[in-house]
């Protein structure tokens, strides 16, 4: 099967194309160099066109996931999806149900999206829920940071066997990445307790989240596996927690090899607090992005707040519990045994309240004030952010000082006075925003084919209803919000899944997980090892954990290569 | 022989893997590790079964082919204007994704067992959250455990010494360093265990929770007695509660379908949340089915909602009391039902079990039951955990897999081969076919 | 005022969704467009003329529009949902969800009606001559937002959880009432002349309650105040003696109130000592 996409403004950053009027050619789902004349022509005059959209932390999937969509009926009750002769129906919003997930991503030109949080005993769930979110590739992060095995091993000095169990756990989770989320502060939350420094020790384990970073960031160098660990720190929305933060890229600073990033902090806008209450909060963003501007190890993503109704959901209990005590709304919690936790509190984020509009402004002002694209991402933690339906007004305001500033003039004084955002005129280019949402996202998650249109590439294209050369975005902002909401086309593996914001074709989208390569011997032991304590750390059995690969329709492998 | 070991037991929501199953020439010769019930199952699954699709015909049960079964199931379904699919709760995840796609298919109305339940559970969710974990949290860690309003003695006979008091866990060594605390209007045989047994007055459990919440928030309580129990009593158990390490409480139908249903759940979730101010505590309904939580966890992710799931306008509406089996059919709102893995005859009201009965009926079970004799179409299906493999979700949402140990007698389908045939028949005859 | 007549041509077999029988709908239409009006019969789309008998005269403001619907509607849900203005009167039993999120206009019912009159009302009022079931004033499932403003009268009886999560406006009930009158209510006035079975005012946080009937006990997280001689509900005022207490205790900052009749309620004597 061929396709031409002929004559529109390509942005395709990883290979140097800026704008260029350029055919795009496509053969049997990849890029390719030529194509016949037979092929399908799809005409992109006076259109953009990207590679299609990389979303790699968005929570979309699993039991936390769905606990959360059990909470919030209300949620669903306005934004429901008729069933049509092609689609599945559904219900939306900030915590929408499967088909429908997959539908809307598509629908705005996505065709990639990593769940980042997932606990390894109940990861089956999350695959499950993954095979039903249509259309898109996926994949899904294994959560580390808390597990028993990995804190003992880091605390006896066994590196090398705490990097065959995670080779282990990353085969039997089918996982793509080493997640990290409050390490050793979920454990303490077992006993309804959290940690608040870098060297604290977690309660009956004798390591401390320092030593649990700086551990499993050398397990993933030792592993080589294509991202590196994906890190939400100790102290998330607590004022003051912008020296944790610091803390925690500095605490693996020795550690990189090769100027290459060797940890990656997520949703960085609700890292990113000074003062030292909520109502001293202020924005530090700027001493985020400058350390980020000046080091090469660490990548981060926004975690922008959208004002409205959203659901928060987190592996980290402790934080949600305190989030609870401040809002008062409906609470979940749910501990992981030997592994970690979850927690869920749905919030409204209102402009006028001060402490939302800080938030909201710290978002923007990492993206803008750290230089380099390539370093930091475009998302909004779905759905703690915001639901990712709103990634089109984030780069609408990402590409428009003036809408910026109109929304400045809105928020609360003091708002203002205790953030940056009044004073950055910066404005994003189409290829800037086709970096943070596309190339830099792909490149951070070792995925080759993708965020590019490079020959070779998968053929995953978006088409965008906005000619570069006419269009103002710092004026026309709405525009360029409907036109990000609505791709003109969404091409997968070179097919057409979507015309004009409405789903054509619903093919199963590719599971990637990694496969560490690790020395025969070193595997036998560990799984030898861990068969024999098994039934003393788990309440299933052996056999019965973990997700066999004939589970997923479209299981894509990624070996990794270790030096064990 | 086969030996199959770790076999996930497709009984209770307890999901006990531990089972040892010895089979000779398609025969199940040896159980281990089962409990009661799950033994039970296993060795008498045999009996009391059709071998092949049953139709009424002047009102005497005859057997037809299958592919007539499926033909008059899905002609049923079609000319429906408001069908309900229930059951789901005692088969496989696998089956119960082909029951939501054939209820939306056909724009009806898909509810499982949680409706009769814990669907006050489910309620008071949506209105307080819930503070929960996996059951190896309660093993590691719990020097305090109280059931409410259940007897997992005889309801859920491994739970004690599998989860809750008698094994050792990391932090707790079993049962001398655990307390166990009972409340029930009952002397139940769970309550003959317990260190601590507070008996109260049948249906004021939520007078109770609400004394021990005033309690815990160091309120007054103006009264001598709540629900037939001392205000010493309450504050005693109150300091228990607040004084213990990690607590827990597992709560069932006593709570659940006693007086005050949903807001008995909703107080009950309230206090385990209040109790978080002062120590780690958590609340967990002991679910019955081996599978109604799969039932809620795949229904919830295809739809937003976790049972009651009306689909006559094309996408998923969700009201208890207004969508749910019982009362639907308590008003006679459908026209027709489908049931699969259940027996509702045998525990709805009568008002709704007169009007499930009153209509064109289908059943798809695995034996026969008060429902399946009273049915137009029967259609016997494999044993779901023995005759057929799948998924279940364990009460606390932990995915484990079902195993087939023995094939099904000859003619017996699984339910996902029976529910995939009548799908495809649906959408034949809806393009006109 | 135009009066639109509705008759019902046939017993409904499934339930139907009855939201267009609404004057902000009908209104400014002409009869043969009344006529092709859609409804959701089940899983199927049918028409107004297709359930309905209709002639009568229609109004271009809905504020002018009356519409009178005859017959067994106990199948019809949502009558009335989301009316803004104008009136409606069922004459026979109505469904579930009679004037759901209405926001102005009038509904009168000659018979019953079903669970969840009035839920999530934001204005007008509701009087249903018949028994209700639950759920008066309620929210959607897992909201805490239930009824804002307008009036909800029953002349008849009422089931449980009437006034669930209510926010404002009055509800008042000349029958009985099920357990859990007012749970979690937050402001508005709820009066139930007739006897409550229990559990008034549970978890409640704001709002007022009056019973001017009895009530088997008074849950242990509501403190007795004093005796009061009456009170007032609106413009009327009710004479008591009445038990006034406040609660729910077992909240954060509770500030409900519950003024129950002392004469109706002699097995509550005991209060008076707490006071």
């Amino acid at each position: 099967m061929e396709l031409l996409v002929k004559n529109g403004f390509v942005y395709d950053p990883l290979n140097k194309v800026d704008g260029e009027i350029m055919d795009i050619q496509v053969r049997d789902g990849r890029i390719v160099g030529r194509v016949s004349s037979s092929a399908e022509v799809i005409d992109a005059s006076g259109m953009i066109v990207m590679p299609g959209g990389v979303d790699l932390h968005s929570h979309i999937a699993g039991s936390k996931v769905n606990v959360g969509r059990l909470l919030r009926p209300e949620d669903h009750y306005w934004d429901v999806v008729p069933k049509t002769p092609l689609t599945r129906s559904g219900v939306g919003h900030s915590v929408p149900s499967t088909f429908t997930t997959g539908y809307r991503y598509a629908e705005m030109g996505y065709t990639t999206v990593f769940e980042p949080a997932t606990p390894p005993l109940k990861t089956f769930h999350t695959h499950e829920e993954l095979n039903d979110i249509p259309v898109v590739d996926k994949a899904c992060f294994p959560l580390f940071g808390n597990n028993w095995v990995v804190m003992e091993k880091l605390r006896d000095g066994k590196l090398n066997e705490c990097a065959a169990y995670v080779a282990w756990m990353l085969k039997v989770s089918k996982g793509y990445a080493i997640k990290i989320v409050n390490p050793g502060g979920i454990e303490a939350w077992g006993w309804g307790k959290n940690l608040t420094h870098m060297d604290d020790e977690v309660p009956n384990f004798g390591v401390t989240p320092r030593e649990i970073i700086r551990g499993l960031c050398k397990v993933n160098q030792v592993l080589g596996l294509p991202h590196p660990i994906h890190v939400h720190p100790i102290n998330i929305g607590t004022p003051g927690n912008y020296r944790t933060t610091l803390e925690t890229m500095r605490c693996v600073e020795d550690l990189a090899k090769d100027g290459k990033p060797c940890i990656h902090i997520t949703h960085v806008q609700f890292l990113a607090y000074g003062g030292v209450d909520w109502l001293s909060i202020s924005s530090h963003a700027d001493d985020i992005a400058a350390y980020v501007n000046n080091h090469s190890h660490v990548t981060v993503d926004m975690g922008q707040v959208i004002f409205g109704d959203t659901t928060t959901m987190t592996a980290d209990g402790p934080f949600q519990y305190r989030l609870y005590q401040i809002t008062h709304n409906k609470w979940v919690n749910a501990d992981v045994e030997a592994e970690t936790g979850a927690g869920i509190v749905p919030i409204t984020y209102v402009r006028k309240n001060y402490v939302h509009a800080v938030m909201w402004a710290i978002g923007l002002e990492l993206a803008l004030l750290v230089k380099d694209p390539w370093k930091v991402y475009l998302t909004t933690d779905h759905p703690n952010g915001g639901p990712f339906t709103e990634y089109p007004r984030v780069i609408s305001w990402l590409m428009s000082n003036k809408v910026r500033q109109r929304i400045v003039k809105k928020i609360p004084r003091l708002a203002r006075v205790r953030s940056n955002i009044k004073d950055i005129d910066r404005e994003m280019t189409f290829s800037e925003i086709a970096v943070i949402s596309r190339a830099a996202t792909a490149k951070a998650l070792g995925l080759k084919d993708k965020g590019h249109l490079g020959v070779g590439a998968d053929a995953d294209i978006s088409i965008y209803r906005i000619n570069p050369k006419t269009i103002d975005p710092s004026s026309q902002y709405r525009e360029i919000r409907r036109a990000f909401r609505r791709a003109a086309y969404t091409i997968k593996d070179g097919e057409v899944v979507a015309r004009d914001g409405k789903v054509v074709k619903t093919p199963t989208g590719r599971t990637y997980w990694v496969d560490p390569q690790i020395p025969q011997d070193q595997m036998a032991r560990t799984v030898s090892e861990l068969k024999d304590r098994f039934e003393d750390l788990y309440t299933v059995r052996f056999a019965n954990y973990g997700v066999s690969e004939v589970l997923l329709p479209r299981s894509t492998p990624i070996p990794a290569q270790s030096t064990l | 022989m086969t030996v199959y070991d770790d076999v996930v037991c497709p009984f209770c929501g307890c999901c006990c893997d531990d089972l040892r199953i010895e089979v000779e020439e398609n025969r199940i010769t040896k159980i281990e590790n089962a409990c009661v019930l799950g033994r039970a199952k296993f060795e008498v699954y045999r009996v009391d079964r059709h071998t092949s699709p049953v139709g009424l015909q002047d009102g005497v049960p005859r057997p037809i082919k299958l592919e007539d079964a499926v033909d008059w199931v899905a002609e049923t379904l079609v000319k429906s204007r408001y069908p309900l699919l229930y059951g789901w709760s005692s088969t496989s995840c696998e089956a119960i994704k082909l029951g939501i796609e054939l209820a939306e298919e056909v724009g009806g109305v898909c509810d499982n067992t949680t409706t009769v339940c814990h669907g006050p559970t489910i309620q008071g969710v949506h209105d307080v959250g819930e503070v929960a974990a996996t059951l190896g949290t309660v093993r590691h860690r719990a020097d305090l455990v109280v059931y409410w309003g259940c007897n997992p003695v005889h309801a859920h006979p491994k739970h004690m010494a599998r989860y809750t008091i008698f094994p050792r866990g990391r932090f707790v060594r079993g049962r001398s360093e655990r307390r166990l605390v009972v409340v029930d209007p009952r002397r139940t045989d769970t309550a003959r265990l317990a260190d601590v047994f507070v008996q109260i007055q049948s249906g004021s459990d939520y007078e109770v929770i609400s004394a021990l919440r005033m309690a815990v928030r160091n309120e007054e309580i103006e009264a001598d007695a709540v629900g037939g129990v001392p205000v010493e009593r309450i504050e005693e158990l109150a300091d228990l509660m607040m004084g213990c390490r990690f607590g827990i409480l597992f709560f069932g139908l006593g709570l659940t379908m006693s007086d005050g249903k949903n807001r008995n759940i909703d107080a009950a979730i309230s206090l385990v949340r209040d109790l978080n101010a002062r120590t780690k505590f958590l609340i967990m309904p002991m679910r019955g089915h081996f599978n109604v939580s799969g039932a809620n966890i795949v229904s919830t992710w295809q739809t937003g909602y976790p049972f009651a799931v009306d689909f006559s306008r094309g996408y998923p509406y969700y009201n208890p009391g207004e969508t749910s089996a019982v009362d639907l059919l308590a008003r006679g709102d459908c026209d027709s039902v489908l049931v699969v893995a259940s027996d509702p005859v045998a525990n709805f009201p009568r008002a709704a079990a007169r009007n499930l009965v009153g209509v064109p009926l289908a059943v798809i079970d695995s034996h026969i039951s008060a429902t399946s004799t009273c049915a137009c179409v029967t259609i016997p299906s494999a044993f779901v955990g023995i005759e057929a493999s799948g998924t279940t979700y364990r009460m606390d949402g932990v995915p484990l897999p079902l195993r087939k140990v023995v094939d099904p007698p000859e003619g017996v389908r699984t339910d996902e081969e029976i529910l995939s045939a009548i799908l495809r028949r649906v959408r034949e005859l809806k393009r006109g076919g | 005022m135009a009066e639109l007549k509705l008759s019902l041509r046939r017993s409904l077999r499934v339930p139907i969704q009855a939201e267009v029988i609404n004057p902000t709908i009908l209104a400014g239409k002409n009869l043969s467009e009344v006529c092709k009006v859609q409804v959701w019969e089940g899983n199927a789309l049918t028409t107004l003329e297709d359930l309905f008998k209709i002639d009568g005269e229609l109004a271009k403001d809905p504020k002018e529009q009356a519409v009178i619907v005859e017959g067994d509607l106990s199948k019809a849900r949502r009558i009335g949902a989301r009316m803004s203005a104008g009136k409606i009167v069922v004459l026979g039993s109505a469904g579930l969800l009679l004037g759901e999120e209405m926001t102005g206009g009038s509904i009168v019912v000659e018979g019953a009606a079903g669970s969840w009159v009035g839920a999530k009302l934001k204005g007008g009022s509701i009087e249903v001559k018949g028994d209700a079931g639950d759920f008066v004033g309620a929210p959607a499932r897992g909201s805490t937002k239930g009824m804002e403003a307008g009036e909800v009268i029953i002349h008849g009886n009422a089931g449980a959880q009437l006034g669930c999560f209510m926010l404002n406006g009055l509800i008042r009930v000349k029958g009985k009432v099920g357990a859990f009158a007012g749970v979690h209510m937050q402001g508005g006035e709820i009066v139930i002349e007739g006897d409550s079975a229990g559990r008034l005012g549970a978890q409640m946080v704001g709002g007022r309650i009056v019973l001017l009937g009895r009530t088997p006990s008074v849950l242990p997280s509501f403190v007795i105040q004093e005796v009061r001689p009456s009170t007032r509900v609106g413009k009327d005022k009710l004479e008591g003696p009445f038990y006034y207490l406040e609660g729910d205790v077992a909240e954060d900052s509770w500030k409900g109130r519950l003024f129950i009749s002392a004469a109706k309620n002699p097995h509550l004597k005991f209060l008076e000592e707490h006071v």
